[in-house]
C-alpha cells in the first residue's frame, strides 16, 4: 500500500472535536441521525471540508453497521459487542470507511428528555439528517415546521427511497431497491439473462454522494438567503433522474429499455461501435473468478491499430470489419477473434499495448488491484494511510476532489460507540457532569 | 424562476464526461454557455436520435443533458475563436471544462493565463485528473467502470461469466457529483473570500472510491468479493434475492428483518398462494428465530422463492410494502411515467420541442426542495442558437466584427 500517502500526523485519541482539521466548512455543525450506508455518506461528506458532524446512535444500541462487523479492526474476534477490555471500538471496515471524521454521541430517542435534548442540539446545527422511515420524525414530533420554529436557518434533509409524500411514502427502500425500482437494474446485464444489477451497489453510494451534494446546496442556499429549507430527497428519484435519456427515448422513438436486445452486456448502446467489450485474459482472482479486460475501438485509427497489435491487419481489410457499420453487424466473430488473442495474455499487458497504440484498454481491477498496484490512485494519493493510537495505520479511502484554495481532506477513523457525549453533552449543551450523569442513569444517554 | 446557482454565469466547454454537470448548474439556475465545436459537441452525436435519424439538433442524449443551456459554436483551433473564450472567461464564474491535460495551457487559457478574473472557479473534470502515470489513457465510461472496479463487484454468480458495466454513462456521473461538489462549496467560500480558485476531480478516482464494502474489505482483512447475480458483491456467497415473477419480470426481494406485523402478512399471503410449507410452526413467531432462519437458513427463503414465483411482480412488490417489507420490482426505466406516485410528487417537468411539434415529459432532478429549484428550465439548444446573441450582448461585437470571424471559421 501506499506508504507515501501517510500526510497525517499521529494524534491523541480525541474525546472532543479539537482533533478535527480546519477547512472551508468549519464552525458548520451537522446533526446525523443516518444509518445504513446511502444516508451516512452525505454528511460524511461534509467532514472532508472541516464541517463537524455529529452521529446520534440510539442509546444501548448502535448503527448497525457497526453490528454487521465482521471481526473488529483491532482484536479480530467474531462479534464484536463481545469485544471486552478497553478498546471497544464497534467498528465494522465499512463503518470505519463511512462514517471517517464524524462524531459520535448516543441518545435515546423514545425518552422525552432525549427529545428535548434533539430540539437543543437543533438550536446549535446548521444541517439535520436523516434517513429513517417518513413516519419516524413526524412521531418524534419533529416535523419541518418543528425545525424551522426552533432554527430558521436550519436545513432538514429526510433522505428515503421514494421521498416523503405520494402514495409510497411509508414504502422501505435500500440502495438495491432503489436501483431496481428506478430502471438502474434493468441498464445492466446480458441480453437474455437476468437483470445484473449494479453489485457494488452503486446507488448506496451515488446516492450519498447525491446527498452530499444536496446539502453543500442547501448550506450556500442559507448563506445567499438567510432562510433554512427542506429538502426531500428520494434516492430513486435522484436515480430516474440519471436515466433520462432512456425515457426520452421511449417518449419519442416509442423504444422502452425492457426489450431483447437491452441491455447488450459490455457492448455499446448509443453510440454503436465495436469492437466495445469485455474480454477473458489469462488468470483467475482469489477467489476463481476469471480476469478480463476491457477493450473499445472508437475511431477507425483505434481499430487498425488493434488489428496490427494482434498482428492480424488483414482483418482491417476484411469487409465485415472496414467499416464500424460492418464490425457492429458482424461483432460476435470479431469479439471472437479478439478474445482469442487476449485469452492466454497477461490483462495489464493487453492495457499497456493497446493504451500506447491509442486505443481504449482498461483492466477491470478489483479492489486489491487498485488498492495495491493502481500506480495511478497511488499518485493521487486516493487510498491516504492514516496513523491512529488505537487503530495503528489504517488506510482509507480519500475524497477526489482537488482544490486549490479550500483543499479537502480525510481526518481518518470513525469515532467510537457514544465517544463525544462528553464534548457534545458537556461543552456543546452546557450540562455539568451531574447532569450527565443523571441523563445516563435515567437512560437518556 | 429562482435556484440555488441563479444569477451565476458558467461557460462549459462542451464534453460528453462534463454535460451532465453543467446540465445540474443550469437546472439549478445557472446561465450556462457551452462553447461548441462548430460542427457540434461530440455529445450530439451519439444517439439515440429523433425517429434514429442523425441530427446535430436531434440527438436525445444531447436533450437530456443540456436542458436550458446557451449554444455558442466556436473553432477553437483559431486564434479569434480563443479569444472569444477568454473574454468570456474574464467575467465568468465558473469554467467547466474536460480537454486533456495540457490542451488549454496551449492556448493561454489555463487556469493561470486566466485567473486575472479574481472570482473565477475553474473546475476540470477529466478521466484522470491532471497528473500521474496513466493521465493520458484513452477511456469512455465503460473502461472507467472497468478500472475504477464498478464492473468487478458487478454480474453474475457464474464465476466464468463476464462482469459488467451497466448502461447510461454512470461513471461520468460519479466524476460529475464531485465536481458540483467543489463547485458548490467553491462558491460558498468565494462568498466571503471573494476570490475563485482550481478544481481538479478526475473520473478514475471517484469511480475507484465508489464500490461501497470492496476497498475496506480487501483493506481490512484481505478479502476478495464474489459477483453475485442481481444483488450487492461480498466476500462470501449469499443465497439468491433477485427473484423471478410470474409474469417474466423479477423481485428484488431484499430485506432485513420481519417484524410480527411483516411477519403475519407474508404467511396470510403464502397460504393464499399455498406456499407456506413449514413457517405455520409457532416457533417462528419468536423474532429472533425468524431472523435466524432468514440469515441463515433455507426454509424462509424457498417459501419467498416459491411465493414470488407464483405472484407477479407488481403484486409483490405492492403487498410486500404494504406488509412493510423492503422488495423492490425491477421497472423499466420508462415504465416510472405510468405510476400516481411520481405524479403526486410532481416529478415530471414539461419541455416543449418546435422540432417534433409537442412537449414531453422530462424527470425534474434529484431533490424535491422548493428552495433549490433544481429542474430543467427548457429544451436544449440548438447547435450555436446563442452565438450571435453572446458575441453581440456579453461581448459587444459589432456586425463587421462578427461577420470577419465567421469568414474566418472561428464561428458558427
Amino acid at each position: 500500500m501506499n506508504k507515501a500517502a501517510t500526510h497525517h500526523p499521529t494524534k491523541p485519541a480525541a474525546h472532543n472535536a479539537a482533533h478535527l482539521q480546519q477547512g472551508v466548512l468549519s464552525g458548520i455543525r451537522v446533526l446525523d441521525f443516518t444509518w445504513k450506508t446511502v444516508g451516512p455518506w452525505a454528511p460524511r461528506l461534509l467532514t472532508h471540508y472541516g464541517a463537524e458532524v455529529i452521529h446520534v446512535e440510539r442509546a444501548g444500541g448502535w448503527d448497525d453497521h457497526r453490528f454487521a462487523a465482521h471481526r473488529s479492526l483491532t482484536t479480530d474476534a467474531p462479534e464484536p459487542n463481545h469485544v471486552q477490555g478497553e478498546k471497544q471500538l464497534y467498528t465494522d471496515p465499512y463503518f470505519n470507511t463511512l462514517h471517517h471524521g464524524k462524531l459520535a454521541i448516543s441518545l435515546n430517542t423514545r425518552h422525552p428528555e432525549g427529545i428535548k435534548i434533539v430540539e437543543r442540539l437543533i438550536t446549535k446545527c446548521d444541517a439535520i439528517v436523516e434517513n429513517f422511515s417518513a413516519e419516524v420524525f413526524p412521531n418524534w414530533g419533529l416535523t419541518w415546521e418543528r425545525i424551522h420554529q426552533l432554527n430558521p436557518r436550519m436545513i432538514y434533509m429526510s433522505s428515503s427511497g421514494f421521498g416523503h409524500t405520494g402514495e409510497w411514502k411509508g414504502y422501505r427502500s435500500f440502495g438495491p431497491t432503489a436501483a431496481a425500482q428506478s430502471g438502474l437494474s434493468l441498464a445492466s446485464g446480458l441480453p437474455g439473462q437476468p437483470p445484473a444489477g449494479w453489485g457494488y451497489s452503486y446507488l448506496d453510494v451515488m446516492g450519498g454522494w447525491m446527498g452530499g451534494l444536496a446539502l453543500m446546496q442547501g448550506l450556500l442556499h442559507v448563506k445567499k438567503t438567510g432562510k433554512g429549507l427542506y429538502i426531500d430527497y428520494s434516492v430513486t428519484e435522484g436515480a430516474m433522474s440519471m436515466v433520462g435519456t432512456y425515457m426520452l427515448d421511449y417518449q419519442v422513438n416509442g423504444r422502452r429499455t425492457r426489450r431483447p436486445d437491452f441491455p447488450p452486456g459490455n457492448r455499446a448502446v448509443f453510440p454503436q461501435v465495436a469492437p466495445h467489450n469485455t474480454y477473458r485474459c489469462a488468470g483467475n482472482d482469489r477467489v476463481g473468478q476469471h480476469w478480463w479486460v476491457f477493450i473499445a475501438c472508437e475511431t477507425q485509427a483505434q481499430f487498425e491499430a488493434l488489428c496490427a497489435l494482434m498482428h492480424q491487419p488483414g482483418l482491417a481489410l476484411d469487409p465485415k470489419f472496414t467499416t464500424n457499420e460492418a464490425r457492429v453487424a458482424y461483432q460476435d466473430e470479431l469479439d471472437a477473434i479478439i478474445g482469442r488473442w487476449t485469452r492466454a495474455r497477461r490483462r495489464y499487458d493487453i492495457m499497456r499495448q493497446c493504451q500506447a497504440a491509442g486505443i481504449i484498454a482498461a483492466v477491470v481491477q478489483s479492489a486489491e488491484d487498485r488498492v495495491e498496484y493502481d500506480p495511478q490512485l497511488q499518485h493521487r494519493e486516493i487510498f491516504p494511510i492514516i496513523d491512529h493510537p488505537d487503530l495503528g495505520e489504517c488506510p482509507y479511502e480519500g475524497y477526489p476532489p482537488k482544490l486549490s484554495r479550500t483543499p479537502a481532506f480525510v481526518h481518518g477513523r470513525a469515532p467510537t460507540l457514544a465517544e463525544h457525549n462528553q464534548y457534545v453533552y458537556g461543552k456543546l449543551l452546557g450540562m455539568s457532569e451531574t447532569e450527565i450523569d443523571g441523563l445516563r442513569e435515567r437512560g437518556v444517554i | 424562476m429562482s435556484g440555488v446557482y441563479e444569477g451565476l454565469t458558467v461557460i462549459e466547454l462542451a464534453d460528453r464526461r462534463n454535460q451532465w454537470a453543467g446540465k445540474l448548474l443550469s437546472d439549478g439556475g445557472a446561465r450556462v454557455m457551452q462553447i461548441e465545436p462548430i460542427d457540434g459537441s461530440p455529445g450530439r452525436w451519439t444517439g439515440p436520435f429523433v425517429q434514429d435519424k442523425p441530427d446535430a439538433d436531434n440527438c436525445l442524449d444531447y436533450w437530456f443533458n443540456n436542458t436550458g443551456k446557451q449554444s455558442v459554436a466556436l473553432d477553437l483551433a483559431c486564434k479569434p475563436a480563443q479569444d472569444v473564450l477568454r473574454h468570456l472567461l474574464a467575467r465568468a464564474d465558473v469554467f467547466l471544462e474536460s480537454t486533456a491535460p495540457g490542451t488549454l495551457a496551449n492556448m493561454q487559457l489555463d487556469y493561470a493565463s486566466v485567473a486575472g478574473n479574481k472570482g473565477l472557479i475553474y473546475a476540470s473534470l477529466t478521466d484522470f485528473g491532471q497528473d500521474g502515470p496513466w493521465h493520458d489513457f484513452q477511456m469512455n465510461d465503460a473502461a472507467h467502470l472497468a478500472l475504477g472496479g464498478a464492473m468487478a463487484s458487478t454480474g453474475y454468480s457464474d464465476a466464468t461469466v463476464t462482469p459488467i458495466g451497466g448502461k447510461g454513462n454512470q461513471a461520468w456521473h460519479m466524476g460529475c457529483a464531485f465536481v458540483l461538489h467543489a463547485i458548490t462549496v467553491a462558491l460558498f467560500d468565494r462568498m466571503t473570500s471573494g476570490e475563485g480558485q482550481y478544481i481538479d476531480v478526475a473520473i478514475h478516482d471517484a469511480c475507484a472510491i465508489g464500490t461501497e464494502g470492496a476497498v475496506p474489505h480487501w483493506m481490512y482483512f484481505g478479502e476478495t468479493m464474489y459477483r453475485q447475480t442481481g444483488m450487492h458483491a461480498a466476500p462470501r456467497r449469499l443465497p439468491p434475492l433477485e427473484l423471478p415473477t410470474r409474469d417474466g419480470k423479477y423481485v428484488m426481494a431484499i430485506n432485513q428483518a420481519f417484524s410480527k406485523r411483516s411477519w403475519d402478512a407474508l404467511l396470510d399471503w403464502m397460504d393464499e398462494k399455498g406456499v407456506t410449507g413449514e413457517l405455520r410452526d409457532p416457533k417462528f413467531q419468536e423474532e429472533s428465530v425468524r431472523t435466524a432462519e432468514y440469515r441463515q437458513g433455507n426454509l424462509i427463503r424457498d417459501a419467498i422463492r416459491r411465493l414470488i414465483a407464483v405472484s407477479d411482480a407488481e403484486e409483490c412488490f405492492r403487498r410486500a410494502q404494504t406488509a412493510g417489507i423492503s422488495w423492490a420490482m425491477i421497472r423499466a426505466a420508462e415504465e416510472n411515467y405510468d405510476l400516481p406516485h411520481y405524479k403526486q410528487r410532481d416529478y415530471w417537468r414539461s419541455i416543449e420541442h418546435p422540432q417534433i411539434g409537442r412537449a414531453i415529459p422530462y424527470p425534474r432532478g434529484p431533490f424535491a426542495c422548493d428552495a433549490l429549484q433544481i429542474e430543467p428550465r427548457g429544451r436544449a439548444p440548438h447547435l450555436g442558437e446563442h452565438t450571435r446573441h453572446v458575441l453581440t450582448h456579453d461581448l459587444g461585437l459589432n456586425e463587421q466584427e462578427i461577420a470577419a470571424l465567421t469568414a474566418a471559421g472561428a464561428i458558427k
